[in-house]
């Protein structure tokens, strides 16, 4: 009877604590820029490069999950942009259209984002360019505590598969820009800073950013 | 310093200056699906395996013809050895030589403003860009301003020589372009407007006739691949019958509104990207004003002329291509120099100045456009371009020691990149068997192409053009 009881006690527990660890997570809400395209991206179904879809589904984040980077400090490898301003990156407007966007040099370029605090992350979202189908190179997302990202890194998405930008190979999959923008998991890692890598796309060299959203817990 | 120095010294200068400007890191700009095809072409014919006019596609032979001399001089004697620094000398040497005829066909205006002119040429920004670019505009340019200096030293000495001169020119336009005969149209307009005195010659009907003669016996010989190819004769007619029935159904794909090249006079900003010619463009409609009002500057009616007859035929015609613009470039610093020149002697400081800001400006805008952002689709001189991507594609096929595979609806210039590789096959459709050790296929049909692939690949990603993408698949051992 007692065994019963306990096990009776301890599958209500665990029920308990998953209702309320589900209530926890609510969908990302996203406010999405008008598609600059004209179109659809032609599907393209390959081992390292995501299908284009209009809808994709809901990305769980914990409930009190907020916009953090909204007007944060934003630094970058390019201290001169050739077009635009770093504070492009998080100033909210995610058009697209010309003046809203960042334009930085060829090669490997970063843009970081001070969030001011450390906070457990929970997702973090990228619109390079959306105004034509293009696939930007080596995108990598690296979070840390440390401003100059020597120490505590930590990778969050990696799509350099033959390393060639010195940060380490990555397996994540390349995609087809859109207005949708880029959904990385930041599976709850707790940092400061947010450094997003490009190195060109198959359009030109250079790298852009219409905005970038870091979502997660404020710091207490 | 003597007057030959004070004479020449200035226009070497021009000419070196516009030399450098047009060879300088030629081969830095990825090569265009256009320039790509016809370097194909030209390397065919330096490896010896001849050459024929084709009409469908393709524009006059001079083009081809005139890389054999650069190559051999560099020592390149097959498809595989040539480079794009050879290919586009040529149309950088045109390029440079315009700019000197240019000065003698200003000239009457005075040394003074021809060789304003002449600086003014230098840094137009598409007239440095298609001079650098391995197509037939510069080229067609310098035969079309040696014809008109060559007709000009007739109309003055009634030297036959001059006459047979501007036939030569005349016939290397042409067999250069099938649109040449636009420019003899515009010539006549702008010497209809000039009213010059009467020619020189007596005898000016049967030097026309030799002039006609020399430029179809000069047109022939290319054509006809020197008297190798006769069938090229006809087919340099059937141009334009071709081209009509496409202009007429609006199949040209270069349909764009009338007001087209005068936006790329204006100014443009697309994509942050600002370019411009508006310095040149209000001198030279100051020029046209100078024009209109004086009777005595007879050059100058006659640039404007053939100057705003040109813009006329090729606003009207539906078929627009960016690169034709490089044409309104002579007239328009011709008559810029006029309209600095006819300043009055004590505005000359405020003349000086304002050519020093059109010179600043137009060459902050070749910086931009030839050296800065040479591929990028917000210039717009870059018609369609390939994407600088391209570049890592010979590094690829150069790794593969097995068949490579390029399945795709469009594949120029890979051909230019992996010439002189025998292991090398394209497909517009997917073909049952699509194993290699390397295949590239368009992003429409790479889906296909990978249900078929057997093995084990790795995909990446490289952009042939902007909004085209190519998927790379690499075979694993």
């Amino acid at each position: 009877m007692k065994l019963r009881s306990l096990l009776t006690f301890t599958l209500t527990l665990t029920l308990g604590l998953c209702a309320v660890s589900a209530q926890e997570q609510v969908a990302l809400q996203l406010d999405l820029p008008k598609p600059l395209f004209v179109g659809t991206p032609r599907p393209i179904k390959m081992a390292n490069l995501e299908v284009f879809s209009h809808k994709r589904p809901d990305f769980m984040v914990p409930a009190g999950t907020v916009l953090l980077s909204a007007g944060k400090e934003v630094t970058s490898s390019d201290e001169f942009p050739v077009i635009g301003e770093l504070g492009f990156v998080t100033d909210g407007d995610k058009t697209g259209m010309d003046g809203s966007f960042l334009e930085i040099g060829p090669g490997t370029q970063w843009v970081q984002i001070d969030l001011g605090a450390s906070s457990p992350l929970a997702a973090i979202v990228v619109w390079h360019f959306h105004s034509q189908a293009r696939v930007y190179h080596d995108f990598i997302v690296q979070v840390s505590d440390d401003k100059t990202f020597k120490t505590g890194v930590t990778t969050l998405y990696n799509t350099d598969d033959d390393n060639s930008s010195a940060l380490g190979a990555g397996k994540d999959v390349n995609y087809i820009e859109s207005n949708m923008g880029r959904i990385v998991d930041a599976k709850g890692t707790k940092a400061r800073y947010v450094r997003l890598y490009s190195n060109g796309n198959t359009s030109n060299e250079l790298n852009h950013y219409c905005e970038v959203e870091v979502f997660g817990t404020p710091a207490k | 310093m003597s007057p030959v120095w004070q004479r020449w010294l200035p226009l070497a200068l021009i000419a070196c200056f516009a030399l450098g400007l047009r060879v300088w890191d030629l081969d830095r700009r990825p090569m265009h699906a256009d320039e790509a095809n016809q370097a194909v072409k030209a390397g065919q014919l330096l490896a010896g395996q001849g050459y024929t006019f084709d009409p469908a596609d393709h524009h006059g032979p001079t083009l081809y013809y005139a890389v054999l001399p650069v190559a051999w001089l560099r020592g390149e004697h097959t498809l595989a050895q040539l480079s794009e620094t050879t290919v586009r000398l040529v149309p950088a040497i045109a390029g440079t030589v315009a700019v000197l005829l240019l000065y003698f066909l200003a000239l009457p205006l005075g040394h003074r403003p021809a060789l304003l002119a002449a600086a003014f040429f230098t840094l137009s920004p598409p007239a440095v860009y298609y001079s650098r670019y391995f197509i037939q505009e510069s080229l067609l340019l310098a035969f079309a301003l040696g014809a008109l200096f060559s007709g000009m030293q007739w109309w003055r000495s009634g030297r036959l020589g001059w006459a047979l001169a501007a036939g030569v020119c005349a016939g290397l336009m042409q067999a250069t372009k099938a649109s040449a005969p636009l420019f003899v149209l515009a010539a006549l307009a702008g010497l209809a407007v000039a009213r010059p005195l009467p020619p020189a010659p007596a005898q000016i009907r049967r030097h026309l006739i030799f002039s006609l003669l020399m430029a179809v016996f000069v047109a022939g010989l290319f054509y006809s691949s020197f008297g190798t190819h006769f069938a090229g004769l006809g087919a340099a007619w059937d141009t334009y019958t071709t081209f009509g029935t496409r202009l007429a159904a609006g199949l040209t794909g270069h349909e764009k509104p009338w007001w087209y090249y005068f936006s790329l006079f204006g100014w443009r900003q697309e994509g942050g990207v600002i370019t411009h010619q508006l310095g040149i463009s209000l001198l030279a409609l100051s020029g046209l004003v100078v024009a209109l009002f004086s009777t005595k500057r007879t050059l100058l009616r006659g640039a404007a002329g053939f100057t705003v007859v040109l813009v006329l035929i090729l606003s009207f015609a539906s078929y627009k291509t960016p690169w034709h613009v490089i044409h309104l470039g002579p007239g328009l610093a011709i008559l810029a120099a006029g309209a600095l020149g006819a300043v009055p002697e004590r505005w000359t400081q405020a003349g000086n100045l304002m050519a020093f800001v059109v010179l600043f400006t137009l060459s902050s805008q070749v910086k931009l456009t030839s050296f800065q952002r040479p591929a990028d689709e917000r210039n717009p001189y870059a018609y369609v371009h390939t994407s600088p991507d391209i570049l890592k594609i010979r590094p690829l096929a150069d790794a593969s020691d097995g068949p490579v595979r390029v399945i795709s609806e469009e594949v120029w210039p890979l051909p230019w990149y992996w010439r002189g590789l025998n292991n090398v096959g394209y497909w517009n459709t997917v073909p049952d068997d699509c194993d290699g050790t390397l295949v590239i296929a368009s992003a429409g049909l790479a889906g296909q192409v990978e249900a078929k692939l057997k093995g084990r690949y790795t995909s990446s990603f490289v952009g042939l053009r902007p909004g085209f993408t190519l998927v790379v698949f690499k075979r694993q051992p």
